[in-house]
């Protein structure tokens, strides 16, 4: 199992669906300013793919990247269902249904990391 | 840097609070959809309209909502030709405020729908806290 790492990978998966849920709040908090584009995270496939490169903090003073994931704020035009004529971006049937997804995707994930626990304990006792 | 799902917390919580604080502008429209000056002639009450803003906190990184600008609708006053009224003008006009209902009660069930997706979201990251509390609890 230390191979594929699980349990790092599940702890990961869940701070990206964590920042994914952060990135709806924001979004529905924002569904009536003016001028507001939908945010979205990068999709977990590409965030894995992707080598983390992070910069080192030579000083006590520098800003350090917590090494999480981050809403992008350039979420395309075609990606959201409705721009209204304030110039928002914001459709809550989308939003909700994406926080669907995550709910779903969440359960799953600790639910997995539960039966591994489980047997993690279960070779320890024996 | 917080934890995204307190972020996720407090953003959806400033949606509940700016809706809510336009809920409490449009029932002061309605309130007074009738209202008149007080001295002939006088202008009634203005509808006011309510601006959002996005605002970027630099503790947490969330981008939460808030209430930019309370403002004045300059739409013209309804005028009705109603001579024995107290607030008419020498000429027997008076002066209504220009608060249309219709769209004061479209404006209210687009608030009461994104105060209801805010709630909806702070109620499935709650779900999501706890499912991570029950991972710990054995």
């Amino acid at each position: 199992m230390s191979e594929i790492y699980l349990l790092s990978l599940a702890a990961q998966q869940r701070d990206w669906l964590s920042t994914r849920q952060a990135a709806i709040a924001m979004n529905v908090a924002n569904a009536a300013t003016p001028g507001y584009r939908s945010a979205d995270v990068p999709s977990f496939d590409a965030v894995m793919k992707e080598a983390p490169i992070s910069l080192a903090a030579t000083d006590a003073n520098h800003i350090s990247s917590r090494g999480g994931f981050s809403p992008d704020k350039s979420t395309s035009k075609q990606a959201s269902w409705e721009i209204s004529h304030s110039g928002n971006s914001v459709s809550l049937e989308q939003e909700m249904l994406k926080a669907g997804q995550v709910s779903r995707a969440f359960s799953m994930n600790v639910n997995v990391t539960r039966a591994f626990h489980d047997m993690l304990l279960s070779g320890l006792r024996g | 840097m917080i934890d995204p799902l307190s972020a996720s917390l407090i953003a959806a919580s400033s949606g509940l609070e700016t809706q809510s604080q336009r809920m409490r502008i449009i029932s002061q429209n309605l309130a007074n959809a009738n209202s008149t000056g007080k001295t002939p002639g006088a202008d009634p009450y203005a509808r006011k309209t309510v601006t959002f803003a996005e605002v970027v906190d630099i503790e947490s990184g969330a981008r939460h909502a808030k209430v930019s600008q309370i403002g004045v609708d300059n739409a013209p006053f309804r005028v009705e030709f109603r001579p024995d009224h107290p607030a008419a003008d020498q000429k027997g006009y008076v002066k209504f405020s220009n608060v249309n209902p219709i769209i004061e009660i479209a404006d209210m069930q687009d608030t009461a729908r994104i105060y209801e997706a805010d709630l909806q979201v702070i109620k499935q990251t709650k779900q999501m806290f706890s499912m991570l509390a029950e991972l710990i609890r054995k």
